[in-house]
């Protein structure tokens, strides 16, 4: 050290006076310590710290929602890291949503960004408790349009479409084989082309094992979209799943019925049981949801393309050739701006395209979309997971998405799943069923448009 | 009569005096009675009134009640609710006692392992119970009660499969398993009856079954009313056997029950005011039953 660096303790402090007012006025060539100012000098992103609900999250768990989440988490930090954001979980189930309702809806309080479904968006929205979206004319055109509508709360759009969930026909390929049917071309066939495979793929063995054609969920309804029914008109005023098209919808599906190609416990499948008879080999064509690839991905046994493919829900009169519902990512309507804004940037960023090569790039890799995402921005990413997924990637945008009815669960498992019984048993004609169901839908449905 | 009065008085505030510290002991219990059982039926019977929903509702007067009365579904579960708690109910009272009658004679040790044995499978998982018995009534033909049915000629049938068989398969469930808590109480109960009873029957050449119509059941009485009123309340309970059974409700509703439908417009439908008023009626339901049991069958006999 020489003499000539020593300072006395008035230097020392004018020098300290002379870096404080160079900090506080100008730009400044070093990166600043101090969370109050940027490296470019603009004054850097406010500390916020969010709260993510996400259902079937568990911390510390390996469910397909926890390590996507938390991976999310982690990307997100490396491009807001001023943003801190907790996750909050809990089964998927009544009480779970019994807890977002409690929070949302009664205390006004609780997640800042939440993933959501079905009609808890209208029932939020309804509520004053989602905070609007700010989407640009690019990014509007960039969601799929139906999911987009789905989403749609009096003209307004509520939340962030994540994803479409689709539903597909999987297909067992040495099934196909050992009963002589062609897999449908390039994954299309016609109903009737399926009813033919259905009924040929419905056969008992020289050992007495029964191989049934057709299996399916008893939550499903798709065959009724089939000629082009819907439940309701344009304007989710009017009741319209017993017009002409719904009936004949649902007289194809009791064909089915009534060809016995499907087990004989088919109205009491349950999700997993359809899974689980598929896996089993007793079933050569399963509808399913998208998430379905992952199972049987997961399961050495299946290779796709060898045992077993995706083929399109079979076509008829409608135009739409799949059906599913929509994943949601929703802001809650809150005083705190910095944190109502922290939570609309993780929004986007959930529902666009960065989020998959982000995670993909972690290591191990991430794969975040479990469905097909529901804009056409992060379409591709899906498609990179697996080649099924790439079969898939495209079909959502065939996908014909339920519109939100806050009422729907009830119009659904109350009157329309046990009519829909009735015709398939044969108890009642499908014309029958569905007119006696439509008074109480119409009553349910004008109670959501109140 | 001028004096009785003070002197009621008088004697409460000694008993007060000598026994009032005691109602401290029963304090933590009869507040978490209050809090946790005795405050949500207030609540639940003002709830019933309301068009509530989670986030609030108004009065409303009597029109959940109204909408209950109209609506098919919730009149098909009260119809079902009460098929299920009949049969149910006579059944296991009808087999626990013949299952206690026989067990009763048997040496000690016996007696021990029977009634052991017997109710053990209470302590199982009623959800795995359940799903025991989907498989059991499974309509395919690898379902339990096909294979079996089917060494004889019989079936296969679509037990819950089907709405016209789904009822009966729950049932069944129910009936097939012996009620282990109702033998246990009738073989206690038979325990203790008089011995002289039998001795002077014996005395009369009264046969076994004689004993048995005239004296046993007779003083089984008191036991047979408890029976009756907690089996029925517990049948008009029912939910997760049809929950899981018939993924709740069955095909076409036809297994629907009042708990049934009450989980589902509350939490499903997030109709509590509704829900709530189905379970008023619900209380009324087994308060009545409770009550024309309690008339039909209260007993004097001492013993």
């Amino acid at each position: 050290m020489g003499r000539d660096v020593l300072i006395n303790r008035r230097r020392f402090l004018q020098s300290m006076a002379a870096v404080g007012v160079v900090v506080a006025c100008g730009p400044t060539a070093t990166a600043s310590p101090s969370p109050s100012v940027s490296a470019s000098g603009s004054p850097a992103p406010k500390a916020v710290s969010i709260e993510w609900w996400r259902r079937n999250y568990a911390q510390g768990t390996q469910s397909a929602e926890t390590i996507t989440s938390d991976a999310a988490v982690k990307a997100y930090k490396d491009r807001a890291s001023n943003v801190t954001i907790a996750i909050q979980g809990g089964p998927f189930g009544a009480e779970t949503d019994q807890k977002f309702d409690i929070a949302i809806l009664q205390a006004h309080n609780g997640p800042d960004v939440f993933h959501t479904t079905g009609g808890d968006v209208l029932k939020y929205a309804a509520a004053g408790q989602l905070s609007q979206p700010t989407l640009t004319d690019a990014e509007r055109t960039d969601f799929n349009p139906s999911a987009l509508k789905a989403t749609t709360y009096k003209g307004t759009v509520v939340a962030y479409p994540l994803w479409i969930v689709p539903w597909f026909e999987y297909i067992n390929l040495d099934l196909f084989k050992e009963a002589g049917v062609t897999p449908p071309t390039g994954g299309n066939w016609t109903y009737e082309e399926f009813l033919a495979a259905a009924k040929k793929l419905t056969f008992k063995r020289a050992d007495g094992k029964q191989i049934y054609g057709l299996a399916h969920a008893n939550d499903e309804f798709a065959f009724m979209l089939i000629d082009g029914g819907r439940p309701y008109d344009s304007t989710i005023k009017t009741w319209t799943f017993n017009s002409a098209d719904a009936v004949s919808g649902l007289e194809k599906w009791v064909s089915l019925a009534q060809q016995k190609v499907m087990p004989p416990d088919f109205l009491t499948l349950n999700p997993n049981d359809s899974q689980a008879r598929f896996l089993a080999g007793d079933v050569a064509i399963l509808q399913r949801p998208s998430a379905m690839i992952n199972i049987l991905n997961a399961d050495a046994k299946w290779k796709f393309g060898t045992n077993w493919d995706i083929a399109n829900f079979p076509k008829a009169k409608g135009d739409q050739t799949a059906w599913g519902g929509v994943g949601f990512i929703a802001v809650r309507e809150q005083s705190d701006a910095d944190k109502k804004a922290a939570a609309h940037a993780f929004a986007k960023y959930l529902t666009g395209p960065d989020i998959g090569p982000d995670l993909k790039k972690q290591t191990p890799p991430v794969e975040y979309w479990l469905a097909p995402a529901g804009r056409k921005s992060a379409a591709g990413i899906y498609g990179d997971y697996h080649p099924a997924k790439a079969k898939v990637a495209t079909m959502g945008a065939f996908t014909y998405v339920l519109p939100n009815v806050s009422t729907w669960s009830e119009i659904d498992q109350k009157y329309l799943r046990p009519a829909r019984d009735a015709a398939l048993e044969g108890k009642k004609t499908p014309k029958q069923a569905l007119d006696e169901v439509a008074p109480q839908a119409q009553k349910l449905l004008d109670e959501a448009n109140k | 009569m001028a004096t009785a009065a003070p002197r009621r008085r008088r004697s409460l505030a000694a008993a007060l005096r000598r026994y009032g510290w005691s109602y401290l002991f029963v304090l933590p219990t009869f507040s978490l009675f209050v809090v946790f059982t005795l405050l949500p039926v207030v609540q639940g019977l003002v709830l019933s009134l309301q068009n509530a929903r989670v986030t609030g509702g108004e009065f409303i007067g009597l029109a959940n009640f109204e909408t209950l009365a109209a609506d098919p579904v919730f009149v098909q579960a009260v119809g079902n609710t009460i098929l299920y708690a009949t049969v149910v109910v006579a059944a296991q009272i009808t087999l626990a006692l013949v299952v206690a009658s026989l067990i009763q004679p048997l040496g000690t040790q016996a007696h021990v392992f029977y009634r052991a044995l017997f109710y053990l499978p209470l302590v199982n998982s009623a959800i795995l119970v359940a799903m025991v018995w989907r498989w059991i009534f499974n309509a395919n033909p690898f379902g339990l009660a096909n294979t079996a049915l089917g060494v004889i000629g019989l079936g296969p049938f679509l037990w819950i499969g089907s709405s016209d068989q789904a009822l009966i398969a729950v049932i069944l469930s129910a009936v097939l398993t012996i009620p282990g808590g109702g033998v246990v109480l009738y073989s206690a109960a038979m325990g203790s009856l008089p011995r002289e009873l039998y001795e002077a029957a014996d005395l009369d050449g009264a046969s076994w079954f004689s004993k048995w119509r005239h004296i046993t059941v007779p003083l089984l009485r008191p036991t047979t009313l408890y029976l009756l009123v907690i089996y029925t309340i517990l049948a008009f309970q029912l939910f997760e056997r049809v929950y899981i059974m018939t993924n709740g409700g069955g095909p076409n509703n036809a297994t629907i029950t009042i708990v049934q439908l009450i989980y589902s417009t509350a939490f499903q439908f997030g109709r509590y005011g509704l829900a709530s008023a189905m379970a008023v009626v619900l209380f009324v339901m087994a308060l009545g039953v409770a009550l024309v049991q309690f008339r039909s069958l209260r007993s004097d006999v001492e013993y």
